[in-house]
């Protein structure tokens, strides 16, 4: 791995960058080609079956060959769905039905399968699930109870373990990606909830519910509301920590993997949302969605080294090139206002390139380099 | 330069390395081919093997089953327990984070069991001579599971009283004792049969009418009688019919029921028959035209060609003029308010904005004086519901904004007797009471609990709540009509519907006062053809309308159909016997409605007119993509996807012209 970024890192001038993008209220996903100096849209791809629905395009990923391009569609009936689409013509070759919103994913550099966390931003606070993939028949194989609303999610650089937060338990899970259980909780506030009687098997099952089942007393997980708020969580490529971004608490935190424990929390702009490092670890990136501005840090030091103003409003994934030289910032917009991709320098800290794809631009991967 | 190529070796050492050791390595289970028995568990020995076949100590693995319900394996112990017989598939993968991930898969035979019983079942009290019989074959085996793929030899043990048939049918043939045997195997089912004479020497066959027209229902009213005239009451009565069209470039075509009942679709004169053995009568019916279709004319629009429009709500304002709320798709969370008292010149009053890229629906309070608009694609993702003062359309004012449990968006709201009912999450909906609107609060909810149950739409008429349910059908909940003890914080569900397709989205109640029908009509919503990569081109859905006789809410059951070639149901309305029905991009159909509704209505010419809105300057220009429909005093009014609002008229029935004759 290490050598990898090393040779990477002596790129010579003349790469183009290729990310692909998903705007969420356009159900469309955006290839872009980024030369050094500009970045265009290569390619727009439509997604989702329903012209009269917005399917909700969300999480999107790559798998680590390069050969495909994952991507959740997060409505449905009522269920989202997985699917699996050729890097080389960008179109389907599979999918599969998952849980409510699922949102970021996933593949598993050990284990081969694909994780995806199942959002279920609907409102209601129940335990949601991290759904298992084999993405290579596209069946969902497993789903792992986590907590409630979980969103960000990434897999530790060996591949042994997948970690998701939940943004409204405040809690930080890691999964043993072989064994497909929790192995290990950490509740982001120290605070101890009742979990209740929440499980998968109530989820379904009888004939109907009505205000009866309303009216009953909720327990203290569904009714705690994390101040944290923890919306996103990145690995360090040495595997020794993972950074969670505190999007209620303006700062992200680092957690020892070792000690399972908070080791240090660092100040942001107002709403961190998305992170990530760059292979190097030379660099954090973090998008702040309240204020309009990415925050681009120095990791060694633990400084942050700027905030670059983003082009439009809610800044929202980042996804840094493989030489450790450029963030890819999806911008939202707001109302009809077409979402972005802003290009970040790194070594400079500078807005270097924009292109205007579909509205709510959010999930974001970078896919590869080319001389 | 020189580390440059450096690198590049280094790289295609470690490409190299990796691949080796993916190739060199595999996975060995033990014991395969495998066969199960159904109730056995097998233990899966799986091992990683080097290219000499030396074990690769400390792998580990994942078993994952294709079919879980069918087979099922333990995650990482590879313990197989076999449930169902079947050719199945157990996956294996051995993680690695060096690069030497492996995988296989396992093929499983499970053997069925052995037969335990055949049944024949299906066999009434008496058997006339004369008849065909179906009978009911039910094979099960040992494990308890039916199975119909296994063939099944029927034999008669007298073929002159009795013969068996293709398709497990049985012929009888002349009084006398017979048995009958099913087989399959070894085990077999006897059933001792007597074939009685038959006692039928006549029917009295009678139509309600003999004259009608196409799509006009006529009930037949058989009487099968015994030499002395009485009536045998378990007569097997079978119906059919003839006839010849009065096109000669028609085919006669329609529907007999066997509970006598028949429809034409095609105007023509009609035979319908009556038999039971050697028995039979028949009356000659005739069906005319239909004669309903009327011209439609495009009365107006309110263009809005800079984004898509979604649903729409027309209605009388307190100061007696005539009001419309659209809503937009896709776009800046708009919705419009239109002055559309001259349905000629529909005017743009007012409009709100709020934070949403989609307004999906628009519904407004019986008074007038509330709308509520759904939310889809905020930008904080607290998507909910927005309530709109329209006492002054030309002026309206947002009242509050409601997100509580709400937060993934509302597709869908109906507002009634001062409750809003919101789905959520596609799985639910709430009844949010806005007695004070500035303070909404849920007071109660409903939701199925069937595995994946999911909710498109609701629709509340007399307190009854209609609930589009897609696989799950239509569901009839008491929310304050009283038949069922409900109430806005309790609903009560007392009937449900649902169709093969699962496609149910839209549902629309309508009581035919003549004939004391109750149905209820149910849209599909389909889009098999997917979408267009460019964006660009006419989307094309599918999808029908299904008519689903609620008369014995018990018992529902589904009568007719209106489809349109080509072409999918959205949303729709009913007003007076007559149904308005938004068909995306076949545009505005309207359809007669009136008496009893029974096979494919629009076959049957029940279609009044079309109207279908055509706009090269659309957002996607000439493609007509038909949301919904209202009929407001004399006018419908429609919304379409790509072009805005539009109205049209019915012209009026003219009487048919005298026909003059050449000389």
């Amino acid at each position: 791995m290490r050598i990898g970024i090393f040779f990477f890192s002596l790129a010579v001038q003349g790469q183009s960058y290729y990310v692909y993008v998903a705007a969420e209220s356009e159900d469309e996903v955006a290839l872009i080609m980024f030369d050094g100096e500009q970045a265009v849209v290569e390619e727009t791809i439509a997604v989702g079956t329903w012209p009269a629905e917005i399917e909700g395009p969300h999480g999107i990923n790559v798998s680590p060959d390069g050969k495909y391009w994952y991507l959740t569609l997060a409505h449905g009936n009522p269920y989202g769905t997985l699917y699996k689409y050729s890097t080389e013509t960008n179109e389907v070759v599979g999918s599969v039905k998952l849980g409510l919103f699922p949102a970021s994913l996933q593949i598993s550099p050990s284990s081969g399968l694909l994780y995806c966390v199942n959002f279920d931003l609907h409102g209601e606070m129940k335990p949601s699930t991290v759904s298992v993939v084999d993405p290579e028949e596209m069946i969902e194989i497993d789903r792992i109870l986590t907590g409630v609303m979980p969103h960000g999610s990434r897999i530790s650089p060996d591949g042994k373990y997948h970690y998701s937060v939940t943004m409204m338990s405040g809690e930080l899970f890691e999964i043993n990606t072989t064994t497909l259980s929790v192995a290990r909780t950490l509740q982001l506030e120290g605070v101890e909830i009742d979990k209740g009687s929440n499980d998968l098997a109530s989820m379904d099952g009888g004939e109907y519910r009505s205000s009866m089942s309303y009216a009953m007393s909720p327990n203290s997980y569904e009714m705690y509301h994390s101040p944290t708020k923890p919306t996103w969580v990145i690995p360090h490529p040495m595997g020794d920590k993972v950074y969670v971004a505190g999007n209620g608490a303006d700062e992200i935190l680092e957690i020892d993997l070792e000690a399972w424990a908070i080791t240090g929390r660092m100040p942001t702009g107002k709403a961190p949302y998305n992170v990530d490092i760059s292979p190097d670890g030379q660099y954090m990136v973090a998008t702040y969605k309240g204020g309009q501005e990415t925050g681009v840090w120095n990791l060694k030091k633990g400084k942050e080294m700027a905030r670059v103003k983003n082009t439009r409003q809610i800044p929202h994934g980042v996804s840094i090139s493989s030489d450790s030289k450029y963030a890819f910032v999806s911008v939202e917009g707001i109302g009809g206002e077409p979402g972005t991709v802003d290009v970040i320098a790194l070594k400079t800290a500078m807005l270097v390139a924009s292109v205007d794809v579909g509205k709510q631009a959010g999930g974001i991967i970078f896919w590869k380099m080319e001389e | 330069m020189r580390m440059k190529k450096l690198n590049l070796l280094l790289s295609i050492f470690l490409l190299m390395s990796g691949a080796v050791k993916a190739q060199d390595y595999s996975i060995k289970v033990s014991g395969q081919p495998i066969q199960m028995k159904i109730g056995e568990s097998l233990q899966l020995e799986a091992v990683v093997v080097d290219a000499d076949g030396n074990t690769v100590p400390d792998r580990e693995f994942i078993f994952y089953s294709r079919k879980d319900r069918e087979v099922t394996v333990e995650r990482n112990t590879g313990l197989v327990t076999a449930l169902k017989h079947g050719e199945h598939v157990i996956t294996v993968i051995s993680p690695s984070a060096d690069g030497s991930r492996l995988r296989e898969s396992i093929p499983i035979s499970i053997a069925p069991t052995a037969i335990s019983s055949v049944e024949i079942g299906g066999i009434p009290t008496n058997v006339y001579a004369g008849v065909t019989v179906p009978l009911d074959i039910k094979v099960m085996d040992e494990a308890g599971f039916e199975r119909p793929e296994v063939g099944v030899e029927l034999t008669s043990s007298n073929v002159a009283v009795a013969q068996p048939a293709p398709f497990y049918k049985l012929l009888t043939k002349t009084k006398g004792k017979t048995t009958v045997t099913a087989k399959v195997d070894d085990v077999m089912t006897q059933v001792e049969l007597t074939v009685v004479e038959n006692p039928i020497v006549r029917i009295d066959l009678t139509a309600d009418m003999t004259e009608g027209r196409s799509g006009d229902v006529f009930t037949l009213t058989a009487i099968a009688r015994d030499k002395n005239g009485n009536e045998v009451t378990d007569a097997p009565i079978v119906y059919s019919f003839t006839g010849e069209s009065y096109d000669v470039s028609s085919a006669p075509s329609g529907l007999i029921t066997q509970d006598g009942k028949f429809v034409a679709d095609e105007p023509g004169l009609y035979v319908l028959n009556a038999v039971a053995g050697a028995a039979g009568a028949s009356v000659t019916v005739s069906a005319n035209h239909r004669n309903i279709a009327r011209e439609i004319e495009l009365t107006g629009r309110g263009s809005v060609n800079d984004k898509h429009t979604s649903d729409l709500w027309i209605w009388e304002g307190k100061d007696g003029r005539d009001y419309a709320v659209t809503g937009t798709w896709g776009a800046d969370g708009k919705a419009y308010f239109w002055d559309v008292t001259n349905p000629a010149s529909m005017v743009k009053i007012d409009s709100v904005q709020v934070d949403a890229r989609t307004v999906n629906d628009v519904k407004i309070s019986e008074d007038g004086t509330i709308c509520v608009i759904s939310r889809e694609g905020a930008s904080n993702r607290k998507n909910g519901l927005v309530i709109i003062d329209t006492s002054n359309p030309r002026d309206v004012k947002i009242i509050s904004e409601f997100s509580d449990n709400l937060t993934g968006g509302v597709h869908n709201v109906f507002i009634y007797q001062d409750h809003v009912y919101a789905l959520s999450a596609g799985r639910k909906y709430y009844s949010i009471n806005i007695e004070d609107p500035t303070q909404p609060r849920i007071v109660g909810e409903f939701e199925l609990n069937t595995p994946g149950h999911s909710i498109h739409d609701v629709w509340i008429h007399d307190g009854i709540a209609y609930s589009s349910n897609w696989e799950d059908g239509v569901q009839l909940v008491d929310v304050g009509n009283g038949i069922a003890g409900g109430s806005p914080s309790n609903p009560v569900q007392f009937a449900s519907y649902a169709y093969p397709s699962g496609s149910n989205h839209a549902a629309f109640p309508y009581k035919d006062e003549k004939t004391g029908k109750f149905y209820v009509i149910l849209g599909d919503e389909e889009f098999p053809y997917g979408l267009d990569p460019t964006g660009k081109k006419p989307s094309r859905a599918a999808g029908f309308l299904h008519v689903i006789d609620f008369t014995d809410l018990k018992n529902p059951k589904e009568v007719a159909w209106f489809k349109v070639p080509f072409a999918g149901s959205h949303n729709f309305w009913i007003e007076d016997d007559i149904l308005y029905a938004a068909f995306y991009n076949a545009g505005l159909r309207v359809v007669d409605l009136s008496g009893e509704l029974l096979g494919d209505l629009n076959r049957q010419g029940r279609e009044i007119a079309w109207i279908v809105p055509e706009d090269p300057e659309g957002f996607v220009p000439n493609a007509p993509f038909t949301w919904g429909a209202q009929p407001h005093k004399g006018h419908i009014f429609y919304s379409d996807w790509n072009s805005g609002l539009w109205s049209a008229k019915l012209k009026p029935v003219m009487p048919e012209p005298t026909k003059v004759e050449a000389k």
